[in-house]
């Protein structure tokens, strides 16, 4: 039995050996800094959401495009985690030379922290942005069997309504819960992990109404099994003409989901110009369009100052609308 | 027969190249590792769930089916000619198996696993095509009470049934449920055990503690084994039973597939304990019950048919309920989770192509395990020669290189490793992995379930009891949980001898 603890340790030690082989892959250095030469090799764009969602999808048609203009792949990588926050910190801390791009949600900017502590949540000053993107609308939903076919049917059904969002420190929760208090409604907020749950629940009246990304919820308007009854957007939406906004309503609740690209802090000018240009030829595409038509999204193609005014003032916003209705998004009241 | 029409338009799904490719790979590899004593079903899903990422949905499950049920053909041909169980769902199969093979009827004995595992299974399918759309038919009525019912029995009973020591399994299944609090509460927003760290706060990914647990203490639990080299087979000859052995074994084969489909359905149950059940009730029933263990055609037939029953019959509570019955579930549940689709009672309405596309996989799949089985005994013997020492590196590399690619995270890698060693030491010190892993699966669907009910209800407890399927779920549990005390005080009552139940020592590999 001599040889038996021999080759034991063979097996341990080989084991450990990969392990370590692993480990050590983990840091890769990154390119080089010379901007005239952009872009050196592949640009990567990370996303905080997991693949298969929206912000995905939305990311995969920027690079199938932008990839093209750039002469250089640009591969999505998948970082979920904690909203987007754990990609967010991580794109911000990269070489800033526009090889490590971000598509960031703002969501992420304007409505998280209200939820979440403050070592938790990014500010959108640790970025460039490079361009706006597109409008995602948040629409409010009602179940068959709750009877409500418009918002005056809510206002003035003189009870408790269970509504369902899509999580904490959403727009979703953010558009209902302001809603209901402009509006005087008594509510109960049933958080959801996404859209699709809260959506079934609409459907079964396990809550009487929602809000859900339109794109999600327009395959059960369509088939008359949920009752749209306004959109938060400020304008009305070229998707669902005849839903009013919640503006036209009386409220001043103006929440929808915008995304846009973005690199780390100080990139040079030559290496966004490269960028802001490849991405505008994306726009342009019809294959883009149609992508965009097909989500149900409405392209809202501004410039990288723009989207900063624009999220600053919503979270602005968004602060003064919470405290002035004393709202807390944490349901800890 | 309007009810059919999903039914065939999911043979179309099935039928695409790639689907069909995917599914000879997962029954390949189900039986390479069925073969392989060490690593069973649950470990190689595991270790492969990072591969599943860039096929689509109804590709992936369709190959991790494959895997499982392919394992439990495989684990038969090592019982069968060597002796050596490669499942632990194939053990009762050597009692008789390896006799047959030793009057030079091994060819008997694998045709007959072979014809009864296809039997098994397809009943089993027609049992799924026929209950599903009956479940789903009350898909919308399931809601957050329900949810926290069908958690809450889930839970426990896994936790109680499952083999091995009930307190060592209900510990196992705390740890999970505490596990599955780590992260971000999402009713407050507020972090719980992340202690600051940003890769925390949105909890443990379910896929490192499966990775961890099952595959990398899996392969560090079993260095520790010697295996035995492989002898040199009995020669394989006339695979077609004759019929004398058919008629002897058909009964066997009947009766496991019904016993394996409802063993399967039940939550804790599973491949293992359906063969083992098979076996005892083929030996009672049998008129001459001395025949077996000395090589008895219901032998082999009767557990084999009835492991296949339960492993296509086990997808049951998971397709059409989102619960997992065991730990191989954990990780189909898993599976699909990362895939984007939530497995549940909507699942057949919202996404047809999915659930009928897997489950007709599975008449595919067993028709080309039917094919392909015998063939390939002869490689398969030459695989059991490879030595642990280049199998076991090779394999936790394989798993910790696809720990990484999923979150192209380095911290997963780490959890991989620490789960690692906790499922290794979980295993020396006898306590099964299973009920952490699916405590820690229901164990969220459980506290978010409860808290929005209670939203729901307006804090009114009662309020579980106001609607008909949470209140019988509910019923059933309480049955479930005071039943093994009402039978203890019954035993004390009546002093006749009660029957003794064949032994369960049989440790299930996952």
């Amino acid at each position: 039995m001599m040889h038996f603890p021999s080759r034991r340790t063979v097996l341990g030690a080989a084991s450990a050996v990969t392990l370590l082989a692993l480990t050590a892959c983990g840091n890769v250095a990154g390119g080089s800094t010379d901007s005239s030469k952009y872009p050196n090799g592949p640009v990567s764009l990370t996303v905080g959401q997991a693949a298969g969602g929206s912000t995905d999808l939305i990311a995969r048609a920027i690079s199938e495009g932008a990839s093209k203009t750039l002469g250089a792949p640009m591969p999505v990588v998948n970082k979920p985690g904690a909203n987007g926050a754990l990609a967010t910190k991580e794109v911000a801390g990269k070489p800033a030379d526009g090889q490590n791009l971000l598509l960031v949600t703002a969501s992420l900017i304007t409505i998280t922290p209200l939820a979440v502590t403050a070592d938790e949540a990014v500010s959108i000053d640790d970025l460039d942005i490079i361009a706006g993107l597109s409008q995602d609308d948040y629409v409010l939903v009602a179940s068959k069997a709750s009877g409500f076919n418009s918002i005056k049917d809510l206002t003035g059904a003189g009870r408790n309504i269970t509504f369902g969002t899509t999580g904490v420190g959403t727009g979703s929760q953010l558009a209902q819960t302001v809603l209901f208090k402009q509006a005087g409604i008594k509510g109960t907020d049933v958080p959801f992990d996404s859209g699709k749950p809260a959506l079934t629940a609409v459907l079964g009246n396990q809550v009487e109404v929602s809000t859900i990304q339109l794109g999600e919820a327009m395959p059960q308007i369509k088939a008359g099994k949920v009752t749209p009854l306004l959109v938060f957007s400020e304008e009305r939406n070229s998707f669902l003409p005849d839903v009013p906004t919640a503006k036209e309503s009386g409220y001043d609740v103006p929440v929808a989901q915008y995304r846009a690209v973005a690199a780390p802090k100080g990139t040079p000018k030559d290496v966004k110009d490269k960028l802001l240009a490849a991405i505008k030829e994306t726009f342009k595409s019809d294959s883009y369009k149609e992508f965009n038509k097909k989500n149900m999204l409405t392209p809202k193609e501004i410039s990288g100052e723009e989207v900063v005014t624009q999220w600053k003032d919503y979270a602005a916003k968004y602060k003064s609308l919470v405290e002035k209705y004393d709202i807390s998004l944490s349901g800890t009241k | 027969m309007d009810f059919l029409n999903p039914v065939i338009n999911g043979f179309a799904v099935v039928l695409e190249p790639s689907n069909l490719l995917y599914c000879l790979i997962g029954v390949v590899i189900g039986m390479l590792i069925g073969v392989l004593p060490g690593l069973g079903p649950a470990a190689t899903i595991a270790i492969l769930l990072p591969l599943t990422y860039n096929v689509e949905p109804v590709t992936a499950i369709i190959m991790l089916a494959g895997i499982f049920y392919g394992a439990q053909y495989g684990g038969t041909i090592t019982s069968v000619l060597l002796r050596l169980p490669g499942e632990a769902s194939s053990v009762v199969t050597v009692f008789d198996g390896y006799q047959m093979s030793k009057q030079g009827k091994a060819g008997t004995a694998l045709g007959l696993a072979s014809i009864g595992s296809f039997i098994g299974g397809t009943a089993s399918i027609v049992g799924l095509t026929f209950l599903a759309p009956v479940v789903a038919s009350f898909a919308l009525d399931f809601g957050p009470a329900e949810y926290s019912a069908l958690a809450l029995l889930g839970i426990l009973l896994v936790a109680t049934i499952s083999n091995g020591a009930k307190t060592k399994a209900l510990i196992a299944a705390a740890v999970g449920l505490l596990l599955a609090t780590v992260g971000r509460d999402i009713f407050t927003g507020e972090s719980r055990f992340t202690f600051g760290n940003l890769e925390l706060a949105d909890g443990i990914d379910f896929v490192p503690i499966a990775m961890g647990i099952f595959g990398l203490g899996e392969i560090l639990y079993n260095l520790e084994e010697r295996h035995r080299a492989a002898k040199a087979p009995s020669k394989v000859t006339n695979v077609w039973p004759s019929r004398t052995d058919l008629a002897q074994a058909s009964g066997a084969i009947a009766r496991g597939s019904v016993l394996g489909f409802f063993l399967g359905i039940l939550p804790g149950g599973g491949a293992t304990i359906a063969s083992m059940a098979s076996y005892a009730m083929e030996k009672k029933r049998a008129k001459q019950p001395e025949r077996f263990g000395k090589g008895a055609p219901e032998g082999v037939a009767g557990p084999e048919t009835a492991n296949n029953a339960a492993a296509t019959s086990s997808f049951i509570p998971l397709l059409t309920l989102g619960i997992p019955a065991n730990a191989t579930m954990a990780l189909m549940f898993g599976a699909l989770l990362i895939q984007g689709v939530t497995p549940g009672p909507q699942l057949v309405e919202q996404d047809p192509g999915l659930f009928w596309g897997v489950v007709n996989s599975m008449y595919i799949g067993n028709i080309l395990l039917l094919i392909m089985s015998l063939p390939l005994v002869g490689i398969f013997v030459k695989i059991l020669r490879v030595r642990a020492a280049i199998l076991a590196p090779v394999t936790a590399l394989i798993t910790l290189l696809g720990a990484y690619t999923i979150n192209n995270s380095m911290f997963d890698v780490t959890l991989v490793v620490v789960f690692g060693i906790v499922g290794y030491l979980m295993k020396k010190f006898g306590f099964e992995p299973g009920p952490l892993v699916l405590a820690f699966v229901l164990g969220s669907l459980l506290e978010s379930s409860l808290r929005r009910s209670l939203l729901v209800f307006g804090g009114d407890p009662t309020g579980f009891f106001t609607r008909p399927i949470s209140a019988t779920l509910l019923i059933v549990f309480v049955l479930v949980a005071v039943l093994p005390g009402i039978r203890t005080l019954l035993a004390k009552w009546t002093t006749a001898p009660s029957e003794q139940p064949i032994t369960t020592k049989i440790k299930e590999k996952v």
